[in-house]
């Protein structure tokens, strides 16, 4: 058939791309597509147009243009618009609690510590990582507390009465969390054991700390703790509502690890079997790994929420962030009305943390998504 | 560790095991026992020390332990109560009070955060991208602020701010809020509104009864039947219908604004108005971003089919995608309205009067009966978590695949 053609044939040309139309171009074609398909979709859009119109240019008027950005005290607020220097004046505060003010290096140091270990853990080099930020994590809440409390390091004495705001919240929550993984990792075990008593008591704990309230927690970690221990016992309340976040993250901890157990395929158990692994070889050296990994989105999602419950801390009278705000408010010096901004402040460093972790665990996620699929 | 072992090494172990000349703690079933034995002995002693410190210590401070106190006057008065309740009233009354003001913000809460978090979780895939982006901004910004800090902004921040009891905002004269509260009218019933109590209860025996003889003739026919109008029918004919012929036996008792505040109609107090605002907007966020991943899990062929088919778009919705993303939704609605009722306990820190605070709250610090009033509420919440758990497991094998 072919060669029945002409013997030159013509080449093919193709005629030149033309531009899309200008309807669906540029941003009146994105417009119209988004925001005014439709009848009631356009409707919709100026509603919510005229909505945000009424309310945003107030909120950026009160925030940033009639506000009072420096003076010293409440009488320096004369506009009509957010008064900063509240903030200014207690920012030290809430971030740092009463800590003695030319020992708040170490309360920096702290922070800087525990920065360095999360880094170390996922930038050192994967043949010794788990090796080395294993030890360095579970010795850093110990660490932190002796350089906070100074008595072992031989620094001045810092009584925990005086340690508190954002600091405490993060140092809080890490140091709970941190103690948390191993007991959250074997009652998980517990969960999964072949015994039936070692597994019905794991029930029992996972399931009484996931059911009671956490407040209900906090109330046995100050009032009934104390009558546990043996008469005479003074255990510091940092200390008791430490010991409680600690039981109530294993407690949620353990349901995350048990769904990344559930998600390592058999093949992984029956390979290690088959190479002769014993069982605390076979779970350290091969689950355990592909657990965590494939669990860290889950493990920081429960990470926030501790992270945010730090703050029911206020309800026993701990000095954490949101208490000094309220101690803030009710200052003499500073009775005018400060509430909203007070709570816009911690909102947004709640905000901005809480938000700032779940973007990672959902990069996580992306990440694990094309790896670890069937 | 194993790396350090030969091949020969390990070669040997095997073949150790397999001969059967082994000690018996090699065996795994002693090994369990043992293992088994060995936990119990330490929690039993664990138990035992804490057990026996308590009863010490107890005793050293003088408390009686024992549920006797329930029967004691309590001597205060609490702030809102469903049921009559004065000082002279026990402890047991107390705990009644504290119980129910407990359910009350968790039902209101949990209706209030599952109508948020569908129109928000729905409003994620609007066409509109306004829509899209107020749902986004919606669900990032209240999930990732303590609620603690919510309720504390609503209560002190927003609804502290409203005017005093003199200039209320008033909606027609017959709703008002205020400082104090929201005050609104009460319906009350006069003697013959029993009939229209039963009329109610009649209307949806009657919509269930409809509902399953649709559904069988549909399955039997294939006729449809259209069993929403019905349904809406029956449950607002019915009452209407049961008024009109009793005379409507029904008075509304205006709030009206008598010295210093409101008389009449039902007060909303300002605490419980900023817990439950504030438990349902922060559900409800979490509600949102469940009912996004449940219509998300469904696959985008199921729409594509249900159109090949002629469907319209709204029963696209209602028959295809619903049924399928409320397989996910369901299971982690279940955990946040459990989370929800759970939370209900924050309303310590701006004194709404639930159990917790009540009971836990001032009757702990009165009595000193710490181990009892704890134990009392950590049962209630258990109870009322398992009672949603069950709800929610029984609608959850309605939503189910059901294999065939």
């Amino acid at each position: 058939m072919a060669n029945t053609f002409k013997s030159d044939p013509i080449e093919f040309k193709p005629a030149e791309a033309k531009p899309a139309p200008d309807s669906t171009v540029g941003i009146v074609a994105w417009m119209r597509g988004n925001l005014f398909s439709s009848i009631p979709n356009a409707a919709f859009t100026i509603l919510i147009m005229l909505g945000l119109a009424n309310v945003i240019p107030d909120i950026i008027d009160w925030m940033f243009i009639s506000s009072t950005w420096s003076g010293a005290n409440q009488d320096a607020c004369v506009g009509d618009g957010a008064c900063w220097v509240f903030v200014k004046a207690w920012s030290q505060q809430f971030f740092y609690g009463s800590y003695t003010t030319d020992q708040i290096w170490r309360v920096n140091l702290s922070l800087i510590l525990l920065f360095v270990v999360i880094v170390m853990s996922f930038t050192l080099p994967a043949s010794y990582r788990l090796k080395v930020s294993v030890p360095l994590f579970l010795v850093l809440p110990f660490l932190c507390i002796a350089i906070l409390d100074g008595r072992l390091v031989g620094l001045e004495h810092v009584n925990t009465d005086f340690w508190g705001g954002f600091s405490l919240n993060v140092l809080m929550a890490a140091a709970a969390i941190i103690v948390a993984f191993p007991f959250s990792f074997l009652w998980a075990l517990g969960r999964r054991s072949d015994m039936p008593l070692a597994r019905s008591i794991s029930v029992v704990f996972i399931e009484f700390f996931r059911g009671v309230p956490v407040l209900a927690l906090f109330f046995m970690g100050s009032v009934m703790l104390p009558l546990f221990f043996a008469e005479g016992t003074n255990v510091d309340k940092l200390v008791r509502v430490w010991i409680v976040l600690i039981f109530f993250m294993s407690g949620y901890m353990a349901e995350v690890f048990r769904g990344g157990f559930q998600a390592i395929p058999s093949g992984q158990y029956e390979a290690a079997d088959s190479i002769g692994l014993g069982y605390w070889q076979k779970t350290l050296l091969i689950i355990l790994p592909q657990v965590i990994k494939v669990s860290m989105p889950n493990i920081l999602a429960t990470f926030v929420m501790l992270f945010k419950n730090t703050v029911f801390l206020l309800i026993i009278g701990i000095p954490e962030v949101l208490q000094t705000l309220l101690t803030a408010l009710s200052n003499s010096n500073w009775l005018g009305g400060h509430a909203i901004e007070g709570y816009v402040f911690v909102g947004v460093i709640f905000w901005l943390c809480c938000f700032g972790m779940s973007m990672l665990a959902s990069n996580i996620e992306k990440k694990l998504d094309t790896s670890h699929r069937n | 560790m194993f790396k350090q072992k030969t091949t020969e090494q390990i070669k040997a172990a095997t073949r150790k095991t397999d001969s059967g000349s082994h000690a018996f703690y090699n065996n795994p079933k002693y090994r369990a026992v043992i293992y088994q034995t060995l936990l119990i002995a330490g929690l039993a002693y664990f138990f035992y020390t804490i057990i026996s410190n308590t009863l010490g210590n107890l005793e050293a401070a003088g408390i009686k332990s024992g549920f006797g106190f329930l029967d004691n006057a309590a001597g205060y008065d609490v702030l809102m109560s469903l049921i009559s309740f004065d000082s002279t009233d026990t402890y047991l009354r107390v705990f009644v009070v504290g119980f129910l003001n407990t359910i009350l913000v968790s039902i209101m809460g949990i209706i209030l955060a599952t109508i948020l978090g569908f129109i928000f979780g729905v409003m994620y895939f609007s066409r509109n991208w306004l829509i899209k982006k107020v749902s986004v901004v919606y669900v990032e910004t209240f999930r990732n602020i303590p609620l603690l800090l919510q309720i504390l902004f609503w209560y002190s921040a927003v609804l502290a701010t409203l005017p005093g009891v003199r200039d209320s905002l008033s909606l027609g004269e017959a709703i008002f809020l205020n400082v104090r509260g929201l005050f609104i009218p009460q319906l009350v019933g006069q003697a013959g509104s029993t009939l229209v109590y039963i009329a109610i209860a009649v209307a949806i025996v009657a919509i269930f009864v409809m509902r399953s003889w649709a559904k069988k003739r549909q399955d039997a026919t294939g006729e449809q039947f259209p069993v929403f109008y019905a349904s809406l029918g029956l449950f607002f004919g019915l009452p209407l219908l049961a008024t009109l012929i009793t005379g409507i036996p029904f008075t509304v008792d205006y709030p009206v604004l008598q010295g210093f505040g409101f008389r009449g109609g039902i007060t909303v107090i300002p605490e419980l108005m900023a817990l439950t605002i504030a438990l349902s907007v922060y559900t409800g966020a979490f509600i949102a971003e469940a009912v996004r991943a449940g219509i998300q899990a469904v696959p985008h062929g199921q729409t594509e089919a249900a159109r090949s088919i002629g469907l319209r778009e709204g029963k696209i919705m209602s028959l295809i995608i619903v049924p399928q993303a409320m397989r996910v939704i369901v299971p982690l609605l279940n955990s946040e309205y459990q989370s929800l009722v759970k939370n209900s306990t924050l309303a310590a820190a701006i004194a709404y009067p639930d159990l917790f605070n009540v009971f836990v709250g001032t009757a702990l610090n009165q009595t000193g009966q710490a181990i009892e009033t704890i134990f009392m509420a950590i049962i209630v919440y258990f109870a009322l978590n398992m009672f949603i758990s069950f709800v929610m497991n029984r609608f959850n094998n309605n939503v189910e695949l059901v294999g065939r």
